[in-house]
């Protein structure tokens, strides 16, 4: 048994800890690239949403490194992604690859079913002391990579040099796949803290003293994986705004997976609140969430909102539908970017470009904005 | 008091419920006329431009509910366990509430995932926006179950979509049948000759006329099968020239079974039902063909059209998939439909005696 996973950013770090600390034979596909997508769409349905297809790429890559087991997680919510795991397996039968698809779930609300299938992906000689402790270490990492994204998003439009900063970036990746124990963690970050303000001093005074607030919010898989989503969070950070994104990794594992019991880097759990004058019932997905954070990133004097989703995603054209109206009510400007296997690069840094270039304005005209857009085209 | 009734979406499967529950407490309910040109054009232009055709339609509707107090739009979360609906119906109030603003929306949700007493719950929590006490809230319930339930029966009998809404239309509207007439006899009401011989499947004379026909099944949402205006009348075309069966006429217990073949069950109502009945179909050597009416942008219909057409595949049933949005044109569909037809009939004579030189290929036409 030769286990592989889908990807979905950064999260194949955090994977790959938690079976290599369970001594399990696995394969980390190649990440996401033209020819995984290609592979997809060649082999998923038409107008199934974008994170299946980048799935069905990664495994018929992986089952090219010998990988026969697929590990997916479930649910039985109504958003699709519930469904990817037979949905996968039949697809992968058919085009020849017999994988054995591992969804980790309670099946049929059965937790002894969801032990069973633990045990069958950890294999005997793991026990279960051992497999808790290492899905909290996995969980403890997943936080030192969320920490470590948001310390990016804060440190990218405060320098001038782009490269500097993906550099850095993908040093400290390095670093962080490399530390499995909880002391390496402490001491990537620390080590990253320092680097960073190091250079922040060399930029000190060409800084930009109060950057543009942009929140990227929407479906998980496009917000996390930046090969589908063009970079957004890095466009916008070179562009000089300050990012946050709605939904990180360790917030959603600490719902999704361990049920709420630990909060994750962002909890998710406030949002609902939040949502609820706009959307008073869960849709699944994670339109809840869009709309939440809107309403919080409004309220906390954010300057724009940017919103993200595959073509067709059921939940968030659910939120797109509801999003004007808080923009409406706070006055927020919120812009949709759908994404799908035809984007192109180019498209989407020209509309992030003039977003940010209005975002801008209408910091120096406020008087104007509020006067009414033909005063301001009459200037 | 008057309240709209939007004639789409979940009109098509649940509208006798909600005709029993407000014809019992004394509620007018007010269903907006059959979707036309210029409903599809309100519903297209409000609607927001990323989501399916039918909420599209649904849009057009609210819009064209005109004197009446409120529009009812419940929220169906869940139409039995272990299911859900899709999110485009779970966000519904919410989602087209910008289409119009200065009505009233009397909504609640109905969740028949949790059970009976969960559903009544939020019934009773809805007697305060009707005015109406909690013994006619329970009486209302019950005489709703027993209309859909009616409902049921007359499909299982043979009635037909059409004549079966219109019975309890006329129930509900001007409140002027006294009785529900489930027996067969219908000399009283005046039908409709067009829809008679697909549904009537349990005469045996009108089968044995109809012997040449195939015999085609039809899945898909309910809400597109029925749509006529938006499926340019495909049911009545395809039933000048083929018998024709859809999803409401396999029960519920083949439709469970037929999940087996799954890992995992559908955890949609609809489309667990909708993958059953078309799977019960696949199976069944009667069935000559099958038709998946499909809209541009269904998320569950991706899956379950992949899934079936596998199963269609695997069994060597042809297989044809109409996805219909709007832009659909009319002469497309029926091309479509014609040589969809016409494949069958060469596969029934020819099958597995196809001659490479072309010989016998078409009866239609000749080669030489």
């Amino acid at each position: 048994m030769k286990v592989t996973f889908p990807h979905m950013g950064n999260t194949w770090i955090v994977i790959q800890a938690l079976l290599e600390n369970l001594s399990v034979d696995y394969v980390v596909p190649p990440l996401n690239s033209k020819e995984t997508l290609t592979i997809g769409t060649q082999l998923s349905p038409e107008s199934f949403c974008l994170p299946l297809k980048l799935n069905l790429g990664n495994f018929v890559q992986a089952a090219a490194l010998g990988a026969d087991t697929a590990l997916i997680t479930g649910g039985v919510g109504p958003c699709r992604f519930g469904y990817y795991g037979e949905m996968e397996r039949q697809i992968l039968q058919e085009a020849g690859y017999p994988f054995d698809v591992i969804t980790l779930e309670p099946p049929d609300g059965s937790l002894i079913g969801l032990a069973e299938r633990i045990r069958k992906l950890a294999g005997e000689k793991n026990t279960w002391n051992r497999i808790v402790k290492a899905m909290l270490f996995a969980y403890r990492k997943s936080l030192v990579l969320d920490q470590i994204e948001d310390l990016f998003h804060g440190f990218r439009p405060r320098i001038q040099s782009p490269t500097q900063v993906d550099r850095l970036y993908e040093e400290t990746k390095r670093r962080l796949v490399q530390a499995m124990t909880d002391q390496g963690l402490k001491d990537v970050l620390n080590w990253l803290k320092d680097v960073m303000q190091q250079s922040l001093a060399d930029y000190v005074d060409c800084m930009e003293e109060n950057p543009l607030r942009i929140a990227v919010v929407g479906e998980i898989y496009t917000i996390l994986e930046p090969f589908i989503s063009m970079d957004v969070e890095k466009e916008l950070g070179n562009l000089g705004a300050v990012v946050d994104r709605s939904i990180y990794l360790s917030g959603w594992v600490g719902e999704h997976v361990f049920r709420g019991l630990v909060q994750g880097y962002r909890p998710l759990r406030p949002y609902y609140t939040l949502a609820k004058p706009y959307l008073n019932h869960f849709v699944g997905g994670h339109a809840r969430e869009t709309i939440g954070a809107t309403v919080k990133y409004a309220q906390e004097g954010y300057e724009g909102i940017v919103q993200l989703l595959p073509l067709g995603c059921m939940p968030e054209i659910v939120a797109s539908a509801i999003l004007p109206k808080i923009q409406e009510d706070y006055g927020i400007p919120i812009m949709t970017l759908t994404v799908d296997e035809h984007t192109g690069r180019a498209g989407i840094q020209t509309r992030l470009e003039a977003f940010v270039d209005l975002l801008e304005r209408s910091r120096h005209n406020l008087t104007a904005i509020n006067e009414g857009v033909l005063e301001l085209a009459g200037r | 008091m008057r309240l709209g009734f939007p004639r789409a979406l979940m009109y098509y499967e649940y509208y006798p419920f909600w005709a029993g529950f407000f014809y019992k407490l004394g509620i007018e309910l007010v269903t907006s006329p059959s979707t036309n040109r210029e409903i599809m054009e309100m519903g297209l232009k409000k609607a927001a431009d990323e989501t399916c055709l039918p909420v599209k339609i649904l849009v057009g509707h609210l819009m064209a509910l005109r004197d009446v107090e409120g529009i009812f739009l419940p929220r169906l979360v869940s139409m039995e366990e272990n299911t859900y609906l899709c999110p485009k119906i779970l966000g519904l109030p919410e989602s087209v509430l910008y289409a119009i603003p200065e009505q009233e929306i009397y909504t609640l949700d109905v969740n028949w995932r949790e059970g009976k007493r969960e559903v009544l719950k939020s019934l009773l929590a809805f007697r305060t926006r009707i005015g109406r006490t909690k013994s006619q809230i329970r009486e209302g319930f019950a005489e709703a179950q027993r209309w859909q339930k009616a409902y049921r029966r007359m499909r299982n009998a043979g009635w037909s979509f059409e004549e079966s809404m219109e019975c309890f239309e006329t129930l509900a509207e001007p409140l002027k049948l006294k009785d529900l007439g489930f027996s067969r006899e219908r000399s009283h009401r005046q039908k409709t000759a067009d829809f008679e011989d697909g549904w009537l499947l349990d005469q045996g004379d009108i089968t044995d006329s109809l012997e040449k026909k195939p015999r085609i099944a039809l899945v898909g949402h309910s809400y597109l099968t029925y749509e006529s205006y938006a499926n340019m009348n495909l049911v009545q075309r395809l039933r000048e020239k083929a018998q024709v069966l859809v999803v409401e006429n396999v029960e519920a217990t083949p439709i469970e079974l037929q999940q087996s073949h799954l890992q995992k069950k559908i955890f949609w109502s609809h489309a667990k039902k909708i993958y059953g009945a078309g799977s019960y179909y696949v199976e069944d050597p009667e069935i000559d063909g099958l038709i998946y009416l499909s809209c541009f942008g269904c998320g569950t219909d991706s899956m379950t059209n992949d899934l079936l057409a596998r199963r269609a595949r695997q069994n060597q049933k042809p297989y044809l998939v109409l996805t219909l949005d709007e832009h659909t044109g009319e002469a497309g569909l029926v091309t479509r439909i014609e040589a969809f037809l016409d494949m069958l009939e060469r596969r029934d004579d020819y099958e597995s005696n196809l001659s490479s030189y072309g010989e016998h290929m078409d009866r239609h036409s000749s080669f030489t």
